[in-house]
């Protein structure tokens, strides 16, 4: 838990989207507020009325409402409004747990509690980098790692132009997320998409995923 | 002018909505006839024929039990914009009606199964999830050629049924957090004029 897990392509998060995604079990909503700075941010995926998973809800006006009795949490994950209630002075103590959440390489990174500062030195050896795709594997994600040559500590590695990370949603359960250098020499997204399906299928079968990793080459 | 629709249907029953849903986008008017599944079959009012379930159309003479031939049928009524059956692309949104049919039927048979125990039972999910896979990664792959449907270049009737499929799919519990492309396109067809909720589908307004 006390590190930053890459959970999702940035191309998954446009203004006004929110995404419910598990880091290692613990449910977290991601949400871009609708405004012109269109923040991210990474939230504990609960809303603190009923416990309802605020990933079911939606943004208005810049902040994020709860599906169940519309409660509206703010940038600042305070409630800012109970509809049932529009004239109560909402208490500050009324809000979500809130986690770092950084935009790095194409993808949201969520630090959770320990994690500590995002690491600066995290290398992305091109320019400009393009979003691909996040794809779900069920398989654990340390099986994913080992197919895609990954160290455990390592949370991306590049094959030339393509960047591939990896999160665990749950045990035995993998994200990948994949991106590319734009205007390098890289797959298409649409190549790197099918590759990452094969790649996905190979991984859930048990098979020598080497010739797919060898795609890359 | 084409004969009044008239709709048999029962609220909860997915292949019901993925009608009304159909028709209310493609801006048919229709009279709907409530069935309730859950009495025995002389106590219905609606008194459909033994052995018909809901949905059923009638129009005029023409009677259509399968949701994926009434929207066919819908898609072809005068006045409809007739990209619901894209001229260009029918056969492709022909594959994925079907695809649709056999995946609403199997959401259809996992939900009844599941809400019409006694006891907490988990429902056999691996089929659906199966069926959720192929449609993410037609959708990514969409998504990345720069379209936002699945069989043209506008919603059509598949994207109906689909997307009851992917959003009813939540009452069985799968997970849909693993599935960002159908997010995308779900939240898109969700925007479209007509668009109408079920139980189960949140109304956002």
């Amino acid at each position: 838990m006390e590190r930053w897990h890459p959970v999702s392509v940035l191309s998954d998060l446009h203004r006004g989207e929110v995404a419910g995604v598990r880091i290692d079990g613990h449910e977290v909503v991601l949400w871009r507020e609708d405004t012109d700075s269109a923040t991210l941010h990474a939230w504990e995926d609960r809303c603190p009325h009923r416990g309802m998973r605020l990933s079911f809800g939606f943004v208005r006006e810049g902040a994020l409402g709860c599906l169940y009795h519309g409660w509206q949490f703010g940038g600042t994950a305070r409630c800012r409004l109970i509809p049932a209630h529009p004239n109560v002075r909402v208490p500050a103590a009324i809000q979500v747990r809130t986690h770092m959440v950084r935009e790095h390489a194409g993808l949201a990174w969520v630090g959770m509690e320990g994690a500590g500062a995002f690491p600066a030195t995290m290398p992305v050896p091109w320019p400009v980098v393009q979003p691909v795709r996040s794809v779900h594997v069920s398989a654990g994600a340390g099986l994913l790692r080992h197919a895609l040559g990954m160290h455990a500590d390592v949370a991306m590695t590049w094959r030339g132009p393509v960047g591939l990370a990896v999160h665990a949603p749950v045990a035995g359960q993998a994200m990948l997320h994949v991106v590319r250098a734009r205007d390098a020499q890289a797959p298409s997204p649409l190549v790197l998409s099918r590759w990452a399906e094969r790649l996905r299928d190979g991984v859930e079968g048990g098979g020598d995923t080497t010739r797919i990793m060898g795609e890359l080459a | 002018m084409s004969d009044a629709l008239v709709l048999h249907d029962w609220t909860p029953d997915v292949r019901c909505y993925a009608v009304r849903l159909g028709l209310s986008l493609m801006g048919l008017p229709f009279a709907t006839r409530a069935v309730d599944m859950d009495l025995a079959p002389g106590q219905r009012p609606a008194g459909l024929e033994s052995g018909l379930c809901p949905p059923v159309l009638q129009a005029g003479r023409t009677r259509l039990s399968r949701p994926c031939t009434i929207l066919l049928f819908a898609a072809r009524q005068p006045g409809v914009a007739p990209t619901w059956l894209d001229p260009v692309q029918g056969w492709v949104v022909m594959d994925w009606l079907d695809f649709g049919a056999t995946a609403l039927d199997t959401l259809a048979t996992l939900r009844t199964a599941a809400f019409g125990t006694t006891l907490p039972v988990l429902p056999g999910t691996v089929p659906l999830e199966a069926l959720l896979r192929r449609m993410e990664d037609h959708m990514a792959a969409r998504a990345l050629a720069g379209e936002a449907w699945f069989a043209a270049p506008a919603p059509s009737i598949a994207d109906v049924v689909l997307f009851v499929v992917f959003a009813l799919s939540a009452d069985l519990g799968v997970e849909r957090d693993t599935c960002p492309a159908l997010r995308r396109w779900a939240r898109g067809l969700r925007r479209l004029p007509g668009f109408v909720v079920m139980p189960g589908v949140p109304d956002y307004a």
